[in-house]
């Protein structure tokens, strides 16, 4: 069997003999419709509602009450999140429970999947252009954290929303630093296998609330 | 069926191939089928055709994307190659498999080797290829189909009738019904048991059981970047995500052709892939894979790898018109426009993939001999050439495989299985008729002869006047028409 990529190799580049020389027409620029920052910001809050995620825009100093309010008015008595934030939701503490991440998710699976009805993490970037929400997981908010929970809450800085995916690739330099694992979450999760009716809530979370905080309202 | 009776690799889908006028037969019979299919195909139209509003800057995706498909194919060995160096630099283990048994046989390995016997799946059509669900059931390893979807028909003992929606074959009701007979709390009793969401939330609870516990998770790939070693998947579920981040070992399976060269090369694909299936301008959820779990990461599986298959792929890749199929990017949007896949449903086909691309796809995979009936269902109306974001000329791609299917004994093999259609009365008559043709003589005195003797043309004509009538010779050709007319006028 490990001739196979020998075998397969081969018979490509024999195939391509003469090929490889085979002149394509230039790839057309795709220039995407630049936007100010006000509009991408609409644009992002409007495409992410109308992926049914709850959109509220808030200053910094509002996110530990907003993060209450949301909870209680799913009746939800705790959250998980990840270390980055433990400082900023100690103000609601009495009414909320409050946990950090498991020290490796290894054995706690089952606790995380059955017990935690509602997480909270930060985002690296938006996108404006699909409404969608970059996450870049980090030993301090893992991959999971944002996934098996019922209700993600996620924050998102109003002046990181880029224009589009492949500006944010390029002035990121994405390509230098690619972690572990990058997601792009526009909505929260859905399905439309059943007689093509929509249904939220398939496998991920079934609620995504995005908290946007800029500096004004 | 007992394990060893079953054929647990691709071949399997050779038989059913065919089978193919059979099945049209019977599927054509179904009236509940053929609604589904319509109402399903006309929603998936309408969505892809609200997602482009600008027919300009749709074009020039297209050309865009077909353009960054064709570079990627010129440069597949070295791309395949930088892709394993970086893939490995980043700790994923990459693995090549020339046959569907060989694809199984590593990933059975990777997972007795892990001491697996619980494996969840996101959804993977080159898996389909491979059949690799029933590989590892007759290995006593339990492989759960993820995708709602792909989740109903392997409830139901069937195979995706569509590539991106898999059980569009299906309704409500059926999907009910189907739950009432497996999962034991599903209750048909209920008053919202043929609810969407009741079915759905049944789905996930069953499912997020079988994450939890699973050993492994088996996902397919949409672009495999080579420049920075990253495995992307397209998803609405959160089942891609759950399959590649929970259980501990995480493969991956994807045919060679969906190496990009670049990073870059990746958001005008992903923007041209779900405006074309869905409709939606970007999925639910789009993940980058790119190494296993780091030292200090709390969660992702530990080992991460990929398995690349050839399939066939490489007999496609050898002819510069039939390398154009491997552009595909597994949109559907060929099979969602094409008039036949719409009467006829993704079972009728017998093959992995249905309709247009499965067409011009399987006879590599399958060889030309099990799926020669497969180029000839088609109308050659070109819509799915019209919608193909990467432009595959599939109506011309057709007509060469009819062509290859009829080609002469003794032609260098350009297609596995090339000449199985040759009959040697039709071959005989062409041959008349090129005879006929090339000879003025021998073509006017033959016309003489079925104009006088047109009282001898038969009524029927095999299949082909079962729905037409057959033509008479007129009573003079057009040639005696026009000499008699000269005749006539130097006459007077």
């Amino acid at each position: 069997m490990s001739n196979a990529k020998a075998n397969i190799l081969a018979k490509l580049k024999k195939q391509l003999q003469g090929a490889e020389r085979l002149e394509l027409s230039a790839e057309p620029v795709a220039e995407p419709e630049v936007l100010n920052q006000t509009q991408n910001v609409e644009t992002f809050v409007q495409l992410l509602s109308a992926n049914h995620a709850e959109v509220l825009c808030i200053t910094r100093d509002e996110i530990a009450a907003t993060v209450k309010t949301q909870l209680q008015k799913r009746n939800i008595d705790r959250l998980m999140c990840g270390t980055p934030w433990v400082e900023t939701l100690q103000a609601i503490e009495s009414e909320i429970t409050l946990n950090t991440f498991y020290p490796v998710i290894d054995g706690h699976k089952e606790a995380l999947f059955n017990t935690v009805p509602a997480a909270i993490t930060g985002s690296h970037c938006g996108i404006a252009a699909t409404g969608s929400i970059v996450l870049w997981p980090t030993p301090e908010e893992p991959r999971t954290l944002s996934l098996v929970p019922p209700v993600h809450i996620v924050v998102v800085e109003r002046n990181a929303i880029c224009n589009d995916l492949a500006t944010a690739m390029k002035t990121q330099a994405w390509k230098a630093q690619l972690p572990t694992n990058v997601v792009l979450v526009s909505g929260p999760s859905k399905t439309a296998d059943i007689q093509q009716t929509l249904a939220y809530g398939a496998h991920g979370p079934r609620e995504l609330v995005v908290l946007l905080i800029g500096h004004s309202k | 069926m007992t394990a060893d009776t079953i054929a647990t690799d691709g071949s399997k889908y050779a038989a059913s191939a065919r089978q193919f006028r059979a099945n049209v037969a019977r599927d054509l019979a179904d009236p509940a089928l053929r609604e589904n299919f319509r109402g399903a195909m006309d929603y998936l139209m309408e969505k892809r055709k609200q997602a482009f509003p600008s027919e300009e800057e749709l074009e020039s995706l297209r050309r865009k994307c077909q353009l960054i498909k064709q570079r990627c194919l010129l440069k597949l060995p070295e791309l395949l190659e930088q892709l394993e160096s970086k893939l490995v630099q980043n700790g994923i283990q990459v693995h090549w498999a020339e046959t569907t048994a060989e694809a199984n046989t590593i990933i059975a390995e990777l997972i007795q080797r892990q001491n697996g016997t619980k494996v969840v799946k996101g959804k993977s059509m080159v898996s389909e290829e491979t059949a690799l669900n029933d590989h590892l059931q007759a290995r006593g390893i339990e492989c759960l189909e993820t995708d709602m979807g792909e989740y109903i028909v392997q409830l139901a003992g069937e195979h995706p009738s569509h590539i991106i929606m898999p059980a569009i074959h299906q309704n409500k009701s059926q999907v009910a019904k189907l739950f009432a007979e497996h999962l034991p709390d599903f209750s048909l009793a209920s008053e919202t048991a043929t609810d969407v969401d009741t079915l759905i939330q049944t789905g996930r609870q069953v499912l997020r059981d079988k994450f939890c516990q699973a050993d492994v998770g088996i996902t397919g790939v949409n672009f495999a970047v080579a420049e920075t070693g990253t495995l992307c998947l397209v998803e609405n579920e959160g089942n891609g995500r759950m399959t590649s981040t929970v259980p501990e070992m995480h493969i991956a399976i994807t045919g060679i052709e969906k190496v990009v060269e670049f990073l870059d090369d990746v958001p005008p694909l992903l923007s041209l892939l779900t405006r074309s299936a869905t409709g939606q301008i970007i999925s639910t959820y789009f993940n980058m894979i790119s190494h296993p779990r780091q030292p200090g990461e709390k969660d992702g599986p530990r080992e991460v790898h990929l398995v690349l298959l050839d399939n066939g792929r490489s007999q496609a890749f050898a002819d510069e018109e039939l390398r154009q199929t491997l552009q595909c990017i597994r949109c559907g949007a060929c099979m969602n426009h094409c008039p036949v896949y719409t009467r006829i449903g993704g079972h009728a086909y017998g093959t992995v993939y249905p309709g247009p691309i499965g067409k011009i796809v399987s006879p590599h995979m399958l060889g030309l001999e099990a799926t020669k009936d497969l180029p000839t269902a088609s109308s050659l109306c070109g819509a799915c050439g019209e919608v193909c974001p990467v432009k595959i000329p599939i109506p011309k791609i057709l007509l060469r495989l009819r062509q290859e299917s009829v080609k002469p004994p003794g032609e260098p093999i350009v297609v596995k299985g090339q000449g199985c259609n040759r009959k040697p009365l039709e071959a005989g008559i062409w041959q008349l008729w090129r005879w006929l043709n090339t000879s003025p003589t021998l073509y006017r005195a033959v016309m003489w002869l079925a104009s006088r003797g047109r009282w001898l043309t038969p009524k029927k004509a095999g299949a082909w006047t079962s729905v037409r009538t057959l033509p008479k010779p007129a009573r003079r050709s057009l040639h005696e028409l026009v000499k008699q007319r000269e005749k006539h006028r130097g006459n007077r």
